[in-house]
């Protein structure tokens, strides 16, 4: 899948990679450690910020319908 | 206003099917959605996973009807929130569209969650509100397209 800015394809499938695997092997198992893909997620998401800002597109300030709210838990 | 509802069973334990569906996109049953990228990702106090993703998708509207909004709004993008938490066995996805707002919104849910009676079932409900903007749908785009008609004849392009 591509990125939306096209210049951060390569960047972003990096990441991906990265994540899915710490995904799949260590989050959903219950393994607590950090996922290993801080630095590449932070070269991709300088990329895909300034597509973002060059395309205009309106990020900011949107209201979702939100998950809905667990009875008896806290936040 | 619409509302839609809908229910469907996977035939798979639910961490298969949260895996499958972080991975959505490409896929053929949906050629619409043409980029994806993460905004934002980190960790809660309860050890959910948040994303923040944003969605581009075209819809390769009639030409028609492109000259009524604009060329630049075939590509239309979607903001979308989901947690996942590990322990609870859930996944949920809030998205909703953050361009031709003035003219419609679309926001949907999806919960993906092991089936109460057989754990190697996994769950979907999903459920949407559609909203079309405005008196009409039809005299807005009528009133779009005067303007546009205006604008272009300003331009001496008419």
């Amino acid at each position: 899948m591509n990125s939306v800015g096209e210049a951060c394809t390569d960047l972003k499938r990096e990441y991906d990679q990265c994540f899915n695997r710490w995904f799949a092997e260590k989050f959903l198992k219950g393994d607590r450690s950090a996922d290993p893909c801080t630095e590449s997620f932070r070269n991709y998401q300088r990329c895909v910020h300034k597509a973002i800002r060059d395309k205009d597109i309106p990020i900011e300030g949107v209201d979702f319908m939100g998950p809905a709210k667990d009875k008896g838990h806290g936040d | 206003m619409k509302i839609w509802s809908t229910e469907h069973n996977f035939s798979y334990p639910w961490e298969a099917v949260v895996k499958a569906a972080m991975r959505k996109y490409p896929n053929p049953m949906n050629p619409n959605v043409t980029g994806v990228d993460v905004l934002d990702r980190g960790l809660d106090c309860r050890g959910r996973l948040h994303s923040h993703r944003l969605l581009s998708t075209e819809w390769g509207l009639p030409s028609i009807v492109r000259t009524i909004l604009g060329a630049n709004h075939t590509q239309t993008y979607v903001k979308e929130h989901s947690i996942v938490d590990p322990e609870e066995k859930k996944m949920e996805l809030c998205s909703t569209n953050i361009t031709l707002t003035n003219l419609i919104s679309v926001d949907e849910r999806l919960v993906y969650q092991p089936h109460p009676e057989n754990p190697d079932v996994t769950v979907l409900t999903q459920e949407a509100i559609i909203t079309v903007k405005g008196v009409s749908l039809s005299s807005y785009l009528e009133s779009m397209m005067a303007r546009r008609m205006t604008a272009n004849a300003r331009k001496g392009t008419t």
